[in-house]
């Protein structure tokens, strides 16, 4: 699963980059645009979008402001107060789900195509609807984890945190980051 | 009942006067009962996406421009060149022609009634430099122009001299601004004036599509109106339509002064200009769009629009 | 519907406090909209994804992914060096390095977070070792990669412009001058702070050992110091859109950090593409929802309803702005940069434009005042991520990091606030 979002990732994003990066070639040095590039540009950027957020549920790091999990002493609270809130994101994400279902089935029922190369743009719409699935499944997965955590099933929490060094989904995002500095260079 | 109506200028611009006095025209004939608000400026969306809340019900009505993405043949309606100047458009769009026949059905099949129509301008090109000869449509001018994501804009630039660079609605000002690009193509002397006047230095009208909105309205929310509330809309769009044909040319001369006004220069077109244009487009750019829509379909809606 | 929207909001706190991730907490909001109030969610989802499609936000995650790629693969590092040959030999000058690498280091990342995790892992044991006290060191770095977020291109700039449909080149522009004026005041107080440090001082170089020295290190840098002029010369100059920028400057920095930094190897270039793209993630599910929920807002009128009822009860500009930077504050101290422009900016600039402030100075408000809620706690991202670089406990970083707030930060919270020039004026030098 990791390798998958690795290497998915990095070349959803890179294929975007590159995709922009040409415009700018064509436009700039060749003076000859391409027609409809942005159309096709559209299909990784948006499905970069979803698999990233995609992602971000099953690292369980999308974005939170966990204030009152700062000031918890214990792992067993701050456990509960997670199983709590995931149980509350499950229920508002499957109420979006279902609206994201018929937005995706009014797409496919529409078959809208772009502008330019007549793409079906159902290629793209339909990543909010798999996207949510996927989201509302990895919340699950979260929730399930810190349940038996509460239960005595599982011997550490789903996440663990330090007072001394609190973190935040933004800092653990930077976790490469720091991990490979401090190798190299933090004596 | 309050309806929601979208359209895409802002506040105290020509279509959102005539809008509101569309909402008290309708409020009065029903006596309070039908109530329209206003919603300027696309702040429930671009008008690709109105058309397609419309269709859904989430909008109630809207006055904007034909959008192709939910059924491409709606390209039909607005080709370029498919008029030429005003007396051209007054008769091929005038309510009950052929051309309305067709946009009726189209907006039809997407659940969407046409309450009537609000004639805008004829489309030209925003430049932010001087460009030599540049009216004449044979000679490639080297300059880039910013095209709206339409098959038929980027065509119609790049087979006229220019270099149809397709970039976002959002990204233009800054892109004319900076230089990125030379001009624009795909708006009129209204549309250069509110969103473009600093930048503009010189104007060139050349008819390059006749803009027309539409009044639209959700099939089935029309359908749940009493009998007297629909009739008291379609006389009030009868009249909205009526009196817009009436001032549409002095509109377009009044915002070509503005744009003169704005510091930008008019650059004078010749009929045989505008002619010699024309024909290059029908000839290269016509025969594409009409294969991606449908051919035959396509060319009898044309020859029946314009005999 | 007044009510009911102040109810969807109060749900929406309720939710975040608890620790429910910010797009469920949007979600919400729009539950209590659609099934308490009369609004509705058809159309909703076709609405809230056609915004996703609009390319100005690609710039956020090829910002991110280039400030990423930046600070792995010792782009950064040379940066840090270039600079420190010119001050690092004076008396308080290290501290004088941080705030000027991280504000250069501000020119290419649009996080706020790069400053600190590209130089705090070289610069904050350098610190240590030349006598100044780590938790300082650590403060004052972190504080000052807040000035990514305030030099362009800036991650938070770009949403602002674009959820309040402001240019974002103007946007851009009006936190610079903000941002250099911030780098000033911790410069400042670093120098007056560190009088009282048992600093070791290096002997100053001889003048010809000196040319040469920064002869070596600028000639090491120009690679690094290229990329915001490709960045920012492109964007201003003409040649493309921010996003195209931030793509060009991706593709410019895979070379460079390859071949010749080195730092960049296949498996980190994996990890930040993969980090990046979540955090990107994370973000735009954000935007997405919390752009449903203020649509429904705009359908129902519920920005001007609210800027009347404000009205009613006064219209004191100088009141309401002074309300509105301690609400800001406030905001900043429990969400990060991003939520708290997406969260406010919507409701807020009704009033600012009724109260006569410009979007454009009040891009520069918000950009102050969300940048800072990185270091202010409870909720202290760029704090946390310093504590854990430096090593140092997060309590023990919390009392330097207040004071660099006050005497830095907060003046100049208040001059944006009462001085539109300080924001409008190089805006309008480019034609805004
Ligand atoms: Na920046
Ligand atoms: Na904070």
């Amino acid at each position: 699963m990791e390798r998958f979002f690795r290497y998915t990732l990095t070349a959803l994003i890179g294929l975007v980059a590159l995709f922009q990066f040409v415009q700018v070639i064509t436009r700039y040095v060749f003076e000859m645009p391409l027609m409809g590039l942005e159309e096709i540009a559209l299909i990784p950027t948006i499905w970069l979008y979803i698999l990233g957020s995609v992602n971000a549920s099953r690292e369980d790091t999308q974005i939170r402001a966990n204030v009152l999990e700062i000031f918890l002493k214990t792992d067993r609270s701050r456990a509960l107060l997670q199983a709590f809130s995931d149980l509350i994101s499950i229920v508002i994400s499957l109420w979006m789900t279902w609206w994201a279902w018929k937005y995706f089935s009014y797409a496919l029922r529409v078959l809208k195509e772009s502008p330019t190369l007549y793409i079906p743009t159902i290629i793209y719409e339909s990543a909010l609807f798999l996207g949510l699935v996927m989201m509302t499944l990895f919340t699950s997965w979260h929730l399930l984890r810190n349940i038996r955590y509460l239960l005595g099933l599982r011997a550490t929490p789903d996440h663990s945190l330090d007072p001394d060094f609190p973190q935040t989904d933004e800092v653990r995002e930077f976790d490469v980051l720091t991990d490979i500095r401090k190798d190299n260079n933090n004596g | 009942a309050t309806l929601k109506l979208s359209h895409v200028r802002p506040q105290d611009t020509a279509i959102d006067v005539d809008a509101n006095a569309f909402a008290a025209d309708v409020q009065k004939a029903t006596e309070g009962a039908l109530k329209v608000r206003i919603y300027p400026s696309s702040a429930l969306g671009d008008y690709t996406l109105v058309q397609e809340r419309v269709g859904l019900g989430a909008i109630d009505m809207a006055v904007q421009p034909p959008a192709s993405s939910a059924d491409k043949r709606f390209q039909v309606i607005y080709m370029p060149y498919m008029v030429k100047n005003w007396d051209d458009a007054e008769r091929v769009f005038a309510k009950g022609s052929p051309i309305r026949q067709t946009a009726a059905e189209l907006y039809a099949a997407q659940g969407i009634r046409v309450l009537g129509a609000w004639p805008v301008y004829f489309g030209g090109v925003a430049l932010n430099r001087d460009i030599p000869d540049v009216a004449n449509p044979e000679i490639a001018k080297g300059a880039k122009l910013r095209v709206p994501p339409i098959k038929s804009f980027q065509m119609t630039a790049d087979n006229i001299g220019f270099i149809g660079s397709p970039l976002p609605f959002s990204e233009a000002f800054t892109a004319v601004q900076t230089g990125v690009v030379d001009g624009v193509m795909g708006s009129g002397a209204e549309g250069y004036y509110a969103s473009f006047r600093d930048v503009t230095k010189f104007y060139l009208p050349i008819n390059t599509h006749f803009e027309m909105w539409y009044l639209l309205i959700n099939d089935d929310i029309y359908g749940e109106l009493e009998d007297t509330e629909q009739d008291a809309l379609n006389a009030a769009a009868d009249r909205f339509e009526a009196a817009r044909w009436k001032t549409a040319r002095k509109d377009q001369a009044r915002n070509e002064n503005l744009l003169a006004e704005a510091g930008a220069t008019l650059v004078p077109v010749s009929d045989a200009q505008l002619d010699a244009t024309a024909a290059i487009i029908r000839a290269t750019v016509w025969p594409e769009i009409l294969d991606d829509i449908g051919a035959d379909w396509a060319n009898d809606v044309l020859t029946k629009a314009l005999q | 519907m007044v009510e009911i929207a102040l109810l969807a909001f109060a749900v929406l706190v309720i939710l975040l406090t608890i620790g429910v991730p910010l797009p469920y907490c949007f979600g919400a909001g729009l539950m209590v909209m659609t099934l308490v109030g009369e609004a509705t969610m058809r159309g909703m989802m076709l609405w809230g994804f056609s915004q996703l499609t609009n390319p100005i936000l690609l710039a956020i995650p090829l910002f991110v992914f280039a400030g990423t790629i930046m600070s792995v693969s010792g782009i950064a590092a040379s940066l840090l060096q270039f600079v420190n040959v010119f001050i690092g030999r004076v008396r308080g000058g290290l501290g004088v390095v941080a705030a000027v690498s991280c504000a250069i280091i501000g020119a290419i990342s649009g996080s706020g977070l790069t400053g600190i995790a590209a130089i705090g892992p070289l610069l904050i044991p350098e610190m240590e070792r030349k006598g100044y006290p780590r938790a300082y060191a650590t403060a004052l770095i972190a504080n000052s990669s807040i000035l990514g977020l305030l030099i362009p291109p800036s991650v938070t700039m770009i949403v602002y412009g674009w959820v309040t449909e402001t240019s974002i080149l103007a946007c851009f522009l009006a936190t610079l001058g903000p941002g250099l004026l911030i780098m000033f005041n911790f410069s400042a107080v670093n120098m007056v702070v560190s009088r009282k440090f048992p600093l070791i001082l290096d002997e100053p170089l001889p003048i010809d050992r000196m040319i040469r020295e920064a002869g070596k290190k600028t000639v090491n840098a120009i690679p690094a110091l290229l990329m915001p002029v490709i960045i920012l010369g492109g964007i201003y100059g003409g040649i493309m859109t921010p996003t195209e920028a931030a793509a060009v400057s991706v593709i410019y920095a895979l070379p460079v950090g390859f071949m010749i930094y080195r730092g960049l190897t296949f498996k980190t270039l994996l990890e930040s593409g993969k980090e990046s793209a979540t955090a990107v993630g994370a973000i735009l599910i954000m935007i997405l929802f919390s752009l449903m929920l203020s649509q429904l807002y705009v359908m129902e009128n519920i920005p001007q309803s609210l800027v009347d009822a404000i009205f009613q009860i006064t219209d004191n500009k100088i009141l309401l702005l002074i309300l509105v930077n301690l609400f800001l504050f406030c905001i900043g101290m429990v969400v990060n940069d991003i939520t708290a422009i997406i969260l406010t900016a919507p409701l807020l600039l009704p009033l600012m434009t009724a109260l006569g402030v410009t979007p454009i100075q009040f891009a520069a408000i918000m950009g102050v005042n969300t940048a800072m809620g990185g270091v202010t706690p409870p909720y202290a991202s760029i704090l946390y991520l310093g504590a854990r670089i430096g090593n140092v406990k997060f309590t023990e970083v919390v009392k330097p990091a207040m004071m660099l707030i006050l005497f830095g930060y907060i003046p100049v919270v208040i001059l944006v606030s009462v001085w539109p020039d300080l924001s409008e004026y190089l805006p309008r030098l480019f034609g805004y």
